[in-house]
């Protein structure tokens, strides 16, 4: 018997049972894409500037803000607390670790709500729950937090509500002074008395 | 990097190029491994020679352990690779008649050209029979055609069938031939034995 076909015989099992180890690849898992379908006509999965403000505002430890523009925009302007995960760097830098985490609502923003959407169905194709979109983006939050705008007068009571916690939010977020104190100038309106009877006839 | 041409490493006009190299070193390696012999290849079916075995799940065992590895180096995307289209019964079918033309004519149709190479008649008469089929299928594809795509599952592999990944079935794979090749060496020593000469 040959001592080479012992020793080929051995080498190819050799090297047949290290493709068991060497080709598990790291494949990121998927969700159905029934399930994904099902999950994105969801409205629930959009959060207005609104909520965003007052979980900011209350300091809910559950909320966690992702801005998914790109490194300079994020530098710029974002939210208070937001940290930066780029859509095009999700999966690298190990960022898909700050998803997934128990307890934690992540919220998706960005400039309008197309970014901040598409990462929601990435993040969501990857299989992690309880993510979010900020409706609008940074925009919308300029309009309603950062520069509300007052409600017409015929307006209902409960946008008159929703104006007021605005421009809280507004102090909150900016420090910006109360809208009465707004101008800074006040009109005095000066009266002088009129002298009495000075020289008001006489005789 | 791989495959070459679809990834644009080698222009799209050098394929055939490629093949007649490849199909040179097939060629060659056919006749080394004593392939156009058309008792060498039948011996497979009567047990006194099981040099086809040897060889081809050799091939098969090599390149497909090797090509995942070259999967994983990165030098070739296994994902990229065409795969042929699977039609289960036409196949198994043909599989049945291909063996039995095998047995019957002591050639398939790679080795009855290298027997042809260096001048066998048997070689030159199956390759003749060989036109003579393919003429008359042809002719007659008509009433096979139905049958011919029947059964048409597409571009499958094992793994998208059953959703075992491809390592195990390359590890089961090489286990069946290499006890394969130990097997058969024990046979061929036991018919060898009873047969008054043996000559290729």
């Amino acid at each position: 018997m040959n001592k080479n076909y012992i020793i080929l015989t051995i080498l190819m099992l050799v090297l047949a049972v290290g493709t068991l180890f060497l080709t598990m690849k790291h494949e990121p898992k998927q969700i159905d894409p029934q399930e994904l379908l099902q999950e994105i006509i969801q409205p629930t999965r959009y959060v207005s500037t609104d909520q965003v403000a007052k979980m900011i505002i209350q300091g809910d430890p559950s909320l966690m803000l992702v801005d998914v523009r790109s490194i300079y925009e994020y530098e710029e302007y974002t939210l208070p607390g937001a940290i930066n995960v780029p859509l095009e760097e999700l999966l690298v830098n190990d960022n898909l670790l700050y998803f997934g985490i128990p307890g934690k609502k992540v919220i998706f923003v960005s400039n309008d709500d197309i970014q901040a959407d598409q990462m929601w169905v990435l993040t969501k194709r990857l299989g992690y729950g309880s993510t979010y979109v900020m409706k609008g983006g940074i925009n919308c939050w300029m309009q309603t937090i950062i520069d509300p705008q007052r409600p017409a007068e015929t307006a209902a009571a409960t946008d008159f509500e929703t104006y007021s916690f605005r421009k809280g939010a507004q102090m909150y977020f900016t420090g910006a002074g109360s809208e009465d104190a707004g101008s800074g100038q006040v009109n005095v309106q000066v009266q002088r008395r009129q002298k009495s009877n000075v020289a008001a006839g006489g005789c | 990097m791989g495959p070459l041409i679809p990834n644009g490493v080698i222009g799209e006009g050098w394929d055939f190029v490629i093949a007649i190299l490849l199909g040179i070193a097939f060629g060659f390696i056919l006749e080394a491994s004593g392939f156009s012999s058309s008792r060498n290849l039948a011996g497979v079916f009567y047990g006194y020679n099981f040099v086809v075995l040897r060889v081809f799940f050799t091939a098969l065992i090599v390149a497909m352990v090797g090509l995942m590895y070259f999967d994983y180096v990165g030098w070739l995307d296994l994902s990229k690779i065409f795969i042929l289209p699977t039609y289960l019964t036409p196949m198994i079918v043909g599989g049945v008649i291909m063996g039995v033309g095998f047995v019957v004519g002591g050639f398939c149709p790679g080795t009855s050209f290298t027997g042809i190479a260096i001048g066998k008649l048997d070689a030159l008469f199956f390759t003749i029979g060989l036109y003579v089929g393919i003429f008359g299928f042809s002719l007659a594809y008509p009433l096979f055609a139905k049958f011919f795509d029947s059964g048409a599952m597409g571009n499958v592999t094992l793994t998208d069938v059953t959703g075992i990944p491809a390592p195990y079935f390359a590890l089961a794979f090489t286990v069946v031939a290499l006890a394969a090749f130990w097997g058969t060496m024990f046979i061929e020593k036991r018919v060898r034995k009873n047969m008054k000469q043996y000559k290729f």
